[in-house]
């Protein structure tokens, strides 16, 4: 099966920049940036970030907020892919993006067990339940694979790839597929004790970058094979031409300073796509506002695109989700390929004359039918999806 | 896709012969370990000093144990492959594991307890990440395809191995190292005896079913996986059967059941056998493990490579099971190896003699 039969046949997403994708395209478009101090939890970390305000209570099962986001996401999607709440009589399945769901580190849990040598339960069993992954695939009783990928700050991008390599050796007609994550105390931290959380908000390949923002959220696909669309009398010009991952083999949390890692999974997933680099109308890139990634990265897309590439970083915006992240921007560059424009890179001002490439400024129309997203990931990961529009199908 | 070769750490050394020599002896009693101040319980753990390949160690010293198991395992299992220049080849890395790194991120919880969340080690918070023991893995064998850490807890190496074969087929790799590892922490045994029957004795009876009981257990396996053959292949992964229904095929020569006490009551397991097929369960030799079938796949794959059939290691036998009782040479055709999760839902891997 072509990559070119992959079609995405849904979309939704939920962030700092909006619950939905109609309330995030609002916030590009005015430039809405929803930094704030933590609410969710007591922490003395002076770090600004990216909460999900209003969260709707019918998503919210048994204090489980990844899931929750995820659940928010993914009936989005499902509803913009007009498919119902049982889908049981379809081969769906769901990969999904995580790094807080996947790790049981309940601090009262923890506290209580090391104080008394016992605790309750609770937090353990909605740790159990809360794969993502299997969560959604029994709750909306999905007859197909489950799969909760773990690879830190690309999990949302690899579980695409995952997802559409599922498609093509047919274990599946359509797939669930992105991220969900939630804020947590303990990156918080984690984060803050490797010095590159900013204490204001973040300033993606800007020259005075201080660091990242942590943000939180969740982005699902619908991915669909096209004779599954045309079944269901659905169409859709957007697709998931093309995916590539690639390892550093360098660094537990440092990107590889020439970006080779980087450069193989975008060339694997331009191969993959069948396109060349001059068919990519923008980028958007992982753009964390760490003084490494984006210094790699920015060298990178400028010698593989040239300096005139236009690309963004949303992170401006919603804050670094971690294992949501490639799911969110995916739904983000489908989206602005659906749209045809693509927002200000919120939070650069002045140009790193170590970066050859300079972020959108403004909001931008964009001509090309073709979109690269990029992510980058502790443990030296690399990956990146293309995305195409063209006629319905 | 054939299995190519294959690496493993367990409780009783390091090495695909350390395995080979616990499932010719049986069993032995795990060691007994404290937890939660004054508990005590039974649990396989694994001694990083019989790590032959200290050049390996030598690159991940700041590693934890989780991340050295994998690297160990991942390491013989690429030495093993009797090809050449294999370091050159395209290679992934797809590494599964239910609980990661749970004992690092205890760890971190204890730095964040004791000095507060602005004075935490950023080195423990690396090492705490799902993907490290991957990552470690990638760097020590310089690795540079792509690398994925997936979970889904009971099936989380069943869907690797899904994965893997869908990697294979579309040629995104010419090889994958895939894999299992899981790390023994005092707050899993004592979450483990606090939910689940916590074994008397130290020992597991994987036929009893109900009640079932567990031995917490650690290590790691990995296999180098190809659409390739060599002559030293151990065997063929037929299928692997995950969330769809079991294609109807011919009888396999032995069933090999994935029983470990992770579920209370074993019983559903008892569906998927047949008087008439052996069955074997080798998680005494190992411990209870959600990514155990690993270990599992490997006994399989070791007896359809050595023509060996090779006794259950703890054969208390309630409901009369047709179950492998004696070492024996064998040559057999077809091995179904049977997991359940808590939800009940199935998964087999089929393993098939190399033709």
């Amino acid at each position: 099966m072509s990559n070119n039969n992959v079609l995405i046949s849904g979309l939704g997403v939920i962030s700092a920049a909006g619950r939905d994708l109609s309330e995030t395209l609002e916030s590009f478009s005015t430039g809405r940036r929803n930094a704030g101090p933590v609410t969710l939890f007591e922490t003395s970390l002076p770090y600004p970030v990216f909460e999900v305000r209003d969260l709707p209570e019918e998503f919210y099962p048994e204090h489980q907020r990844t899931a929750a986001l995820a659940l928010c996401a993914v009936n989005e999607a499902l509803q913009d892919a007009r498919l119902g709440e049982d889908l049981s009589a379809l081969r769906v399945g769901v990969c999904m993006g995580t790094t807080v769901a996947c790790q049981l580190n309940d601090l009262d849990f923890y506290t209580s067990y090391r104080e008394s040598g016992a605790a309750s339960m609770g937090p353990v069993d909605r740790y159990l339940k809360g794969n993502i992954a299997e969560f959604i695939s029994q709750r909306y009783r999905l007859n197909g694979p489950a799969l909760t990928v773990v690879n830190a700050c690309s999990s949302g991008t690899d579980a695409i790839g995952i997802a559409m390599s599922w498609l093509k050796s047919g274990l599946c007609d359509i797939a669930v597929a992105g991220g969900a994550d939630e804020l947590n105390r303990v990156p918080l931290s984690g984060f803050g004790s490797l010095g590159i959380v900013s204490r204001d908000p973040c300033a993606p390949f800007d020259r005075d970058r201080k660091g990242l923002n942590l943000g939180e959220g969740a982005g699902v696909l619908v991915l669909e094979k096209a004779d599954s669309a045309a079944r269901r009398g659905i169409s859709s010009g957007m697709r998931v031409l093309g995916y590539g991952s690639a390892s550093d083999a360098y660094h537990l949390t440092a990107p590889k300073p020439d970006g080779a890692g980087l450069e193989t999974s975008i060339e694997k997933a331009l191969s993959d796509a069948g396109i060349a680099p001059d068919k990519i109308g923008f980028v958007n890139a992982h753009g964390t506002a760490t003084h490494d990634n984006d210094a790699v990265e920015g060298k990178v897309l400028a010698k593989m695109f040239g300096p005139d590439i236009k690309i963004l970083s949303t992170k401006g915006v919603t804050g670094h989700t971690l294992g949501a992240a490639g799911g969110i921007e995916a739904v983000f560059s489908a989206a602005a390929l659906r749209e045809g424009w693509i927002p200000a890179s919120a939070g650069f001002e002045n140009q790193d004359e170590n970066i050859p490439i300079v972020p959108v400024r403004e909001r931008t129309e964009i001509r090309g039918e073709s979109a690269l997203s990029t992510s980058l990931a502790f443990g030296g990961n690399n990956s990146a999806l293309v995305f195409g529009r063209g006629r319905k199908t | 896709m054939n299995i190519i070769s294959a690496g493993m750490v367990f409780t009783r050394g390091s090495g695909i012969g350390s395995f080979e020599n616990a499932l010719h002896e049986g069993w032995r009693i795990p060691g007994e370990v404290e937890y939660s101040k004054s508990n005590k319980s039974f649990a396989y753990q694994f001694d990083q000093t019989t790590i032959r390949d200290k050049a390996v160690l030598k690159k991940m010293r700041r590693a934890d144990k989780l991340s050295k198991m994998a690297v160990a395992a991942a390491s013989e299992a690429l030495g093993n492959s009797g090809i050449d220049d294999i370091r050159g080849k395209n290679i992934g890395i797809i590494t599964a594991t239910a609980l990661g790194a749970q004992v690092t991120t205890f760890s971190f919880l204890d730095d964040i307890i004791e000095y507060g969340e602005s004075s935490v080690s950023p080195t423990t918070f690396s090492n705490s990440v799902h993907n490290a023991a991957a990552s470690y893995i990638s760097m020590v064998l310089g690795i540079r395809g792509p690398v994925m850490t997936v979970t889904r807890f009971f099936f989380s190496f069943q869907s690797a191995l899904q994965l893997a074969q869908s990697w294979l087929n579309e040629s995104r790799c010419e090889f994958i190292l895939v894999g299992a590892v899981e790390q023994y922490g005092d707050v899993l045994a004592y979450i483990q005896d606090t939910k689940l029957n916590a074994s008397p004795d130290g020992r597991i009876l994987p036929f009893n079913l109900n009640p079932a009981y567990q031995v917490p257990g650690e290590g790691s396996v990995f296999f180098l996986v190809s659409n390739k053959d060599t002559d030293t292949a151990l065997c063929n992964i037929e299928d692997v059967y995950l969330d769809t229904y079991e294609k109807e095929s011919e009888k396999p020569d032995v069933n090999i059941i994935d029983t470990d006490g992770l579920l209370k009551d074993e019983s559903v397991y008892a569906e998927s056998l047949s008087p008439d097929i052996p069955t074997a369960a080798y998680s005494p030799v190992f411990g209870s493990m959600m990514s155990g079938s690993a270990f599992n796949c490997l006994a399989g794959a070791l007896m359809l490579r050595n023509r060996m059939l090779y006794a259950s290691p703890v054969q208390d036998n309630p409901h009369g099971l047709n179950i492998v009782d004696r070492t024996v040479s064998r040559d057999i055709e077809l091995i179904r190896c049977i997991r359940y999760n808590c939800y009940e839902n199935k998964a087999v891997i089929c393993l098939r003699k190399k033709q």
